[in-house]
């Protein structure tokens, strides 16, 4: 997800503006000239600055371009590339929501098998791998979190056997 | 000093601190060894045990892992040219080289020897000068921790690399997210958009384990797998090291220096240690033209940098509450947790304390000798595992481990959202350590800049009036203009090289 320097300069702007804003409009400490206002205002004002040079392209030529260490024999085959595939890296993060959605009624055990099967999958792995995985890392986890580390996780619908 | 000694002595030898610092050791070799799993995410995944271990034994689990994952990076660099840790990704080529050359016992044994000569060197700077900094540090007033903490966000700044403007930007980013909740100097719910979640402010943890384990695993989405590591037997791995330390003891001893002070500058860590220490050992190398074709000089210094810089980064963090690197910066959340607040007083009211900590970098960096050969006999069954196996198990962790901290699935949401900031920031080239920085001092620095200003009555004077402050001053100043001044001698050295070509 690259984006050219002027999308991302141009948000940290807004971003730097709208803080400085709302640390603009904080009630202040009655009696007192420096309250939870300035330290905002200061920070919004440095980010939208910092936003503004970006957007110039101020400091640009300090980037190293990333290095992509070729593989020997070029046996790295370049990736399938189709309009869906880069919105792949939004997976996990979608995954972990789904977590905080469905923990308190599926319970730990069935939505921590969905959350690895999906992940699993998606980084290419047969059924023969994810079924596996899938049925029993949940357990292993709840094994070391829940049982012996006594954090509270959902029993939900199938509650473990301990 | 001999009663603390022995106090130490005690705090460590406890089942609980020798199990935990065992198994977080060969947690620490696993998570190193595996491509993209970095030492920081290692570090990050285990806060959420240490909640429920003792103090001591909490410190334990982290020195160890991480101590074992810097070494352990190096493992596939030099037999897959992968680096396992960024920190190795410096002389990865060069470890890789001497692979083809048949010397991989070489390259790797140079890893773990070097790695815990390094280790070594690091505590023993941390046990040097961390007691007479704080000596000094028991004087400051807000003034030079205003100071220190803006030095320390500059310095983050100044290593990454990568633009800094951009850098500036990530760290101000931090910033902004420690301005959330209600613990500010009026007390007043700030950014908070009425939600009860964000009262209490976005706890660091999270956020770190977002950014350095979920954005990975977003990351092995779109990257093609790592080829498997080819099975070969090994012949004997510490043969040679002592010559080469022998032959290399200045190298080392560089390497040792170096790496302690970019350890002790805060925000730069093994990974910045590893580049300079080779850059330096080819620069003063009286065999530079053998850099690059499997040469162990520029390994045995690096190797002795990066190691040397996980344990001086712990100096401005017990002393200031100033993380020297990343790791360091989970540390002092750790820290915090457990009631070993950071600060000069560490030093005298929990000495014992303090020892242990030191007793622990000494054992962990002795273990990881004997350890290490284990793990670089096995580590071609454990780079067997595919891709596929282990991140959707680092993701459970990322989902249970942020529950964990605050029981609650706010810190869920807090993981994902990081994640996708960091992913975002890292593919544009924004330094995400910069921000975590920014997260993790941003309170402080609130703290002192707010209070200096109350106390100072608005004025700007008072902020370089004590010798120390106005030294730290023109550091943290001389940081932020550092940049233009390379980009001025930039602009100049061209323009030179052409007049000398014209004429």
């Amino acid at each position: 997800m690259r984006l050219p320097d002027s999308v991302t300069g141009l948000f940290l702007v807004v971003l730097g503006a709208a803080a400085a804003y709302g640390g603009w409009i904080l009630p202040p400490v009655p009696g007192q000239p420096v309250g939870p206002n300035v330290f905002p205002l200061v920070i919004g004002t440095g980010l939208a600055l910092c936003g503004l040079a970006i957007v110039f392209g101020i400091g640009h030529s300090f980037e190293e371009e990333e290095e992509l260490i070729p593989f020997e024999d070029g046996q790295a085959a370049p990736p399938p590339q189709s309009k869906l595939y880069g919105l792949r890296a939004l997976l996990p993060p979608a995954l972990l929501l789904f977590y905080v959605f469905a923990a308190d009624r599926l319970g730990f055990i069935i939505t921590a098998a969905i959350m690895v099967y999906v992940t699993s999958t998606a980084l290419g792995a047969k059924w023969k791998l994810t079924l596996p995985l899938a049925a029993l890392s949940p357990f292993a986890i709840h094994l070391i979190f829940g049982k012996l580390l006594r954090v509270p996780l959902p029993a939900g619908l199938l509650p473990t056997p301990w | 000093m001999l009663k603390t000694l022995l106090d130490a002595f005690a705090l460590i030898s406890t089942w609980e601190v020798i199990i935990a610092m065992f198994a977080a050791s060969v947690y620490g070799l696993v998570i190193g060894s595996l491509p993209g799993l970095s030492a920081t995410m290692a570090t990050a995944l285990l806060v959420p045990v240490t909640f429920y271990l003792s103090p001591i034994a909490a410190v334990a689990t982290i020195v160890a892992a991480s101590s074992m994952a810097i070494f352990s990076g190096d493992i596939p660099g030099a037999l897959l040219r992968i680096p396992g840790t960024p920190a190795s990704a410096a002389y990865a080529d060069e470890a890789y080289a001497m692979t083809r050359k048949g010397q991989a016992e070489l390259a790797l044994g140079a890893g773990v020897w070097f790695s815990a000569v390094g280790g070594i060197a690091g505590v023993l700077s941390l046990m040097i000068l961390a007691p007479p900094l704080a000596e000094i540090a028991l004087s400051f007033s807000t003034f030079e921790y205003f100071w220190l903490a803006l030095l320390g966000l500059m310095c983050a700044t100044l290593v990454a690399r990568s633009s800094p403007v951009k850098a500036i930007a990530g760290m101000f980013i931090g910033l902004l997210v420690s301005c959330v909740g209600i613990e500010n100097p009026g007390g007043v719910p700030r950014f908070t958009f009425g939600l009860t979640d964000l009262f209490g402010g976005i706890e660091p943890i999270p956020a770190l384990v977002g950014v350095f384990a979920v954005a990975q695993v977003m990351r092995a989405m779109l990257t093609p797998e790592p080829p498997p590591l080819p099975r070969r037997k090994f012949g004997s791995i510490m043969a040679g090291q002592w010559r080469l330390t022998k032959l290399y003891h200045w190298q080392m001893t560089r390497g040792n220096i170096v790496g302690i002070i970019i350890g002790v500058l805060p925000g730069a860590g093994a990974d910045m240690a590893a580049w300079v220490s080779y850059a330096m050992s080819k620069r003063f190398s009286k065999e530079p033209e053998k850099f690059g074709t499997g040469h162990v000089e520029g390994l045995v210094e690096a190797g002795a940098s990066n190691n040397a810089s996980i344990a001086s980064g712990w100096v401005p963090s017990l002393l200031f509450g100033i993380p020297g690197d990343t790791i360091a910066a989970i540390a002092i959340g750790v820290l915090y947790m457990k009631g070993l607040n950071p600060g000069p007083t560490l030093f005298t009211e929990k000495a014992s304390s303090m020892y242990a900590i030191y007793l622990m970098f000494i054992i962990a960096n002795i273990m990881m000798i004997p350890l290490g050969i284990a793990m670089i006999r096995v580590a071609a069954y454990i780079l067997l595992a595919p891709r596929s196996a282990i991140m959707p198990i680092i993701m459970l962790c990322c989902a249970v481990g942020s529950f964990a901290i605050g029981n609650n699935m706010f810190g869920v949401v807090t993981v994902a959202a990081f994640g996708m900031v960091g992913y975002v920031m890292e593919a544009n080239g924004y330094p995400v350590a910069a921000m975590v920085l920014g997260i993790v001092m941003g309170t402080m620095v609130e703290q002192a800049f707010v209070t200096s200003l109350i106390k100072s009555d608005g004025s700007i004077l008072p902020f370089f009036e004590r010798p120390v402050a106005a030294i730290l001053a023109a550091m943290a100043i001389g940081a932020l203009l550092w940049p233009v001044m390379v980009w001025v001698w930039r602009k100049m050295k061209p323009a030179q090289t052409a007049a000398a070509a014209s004429r």
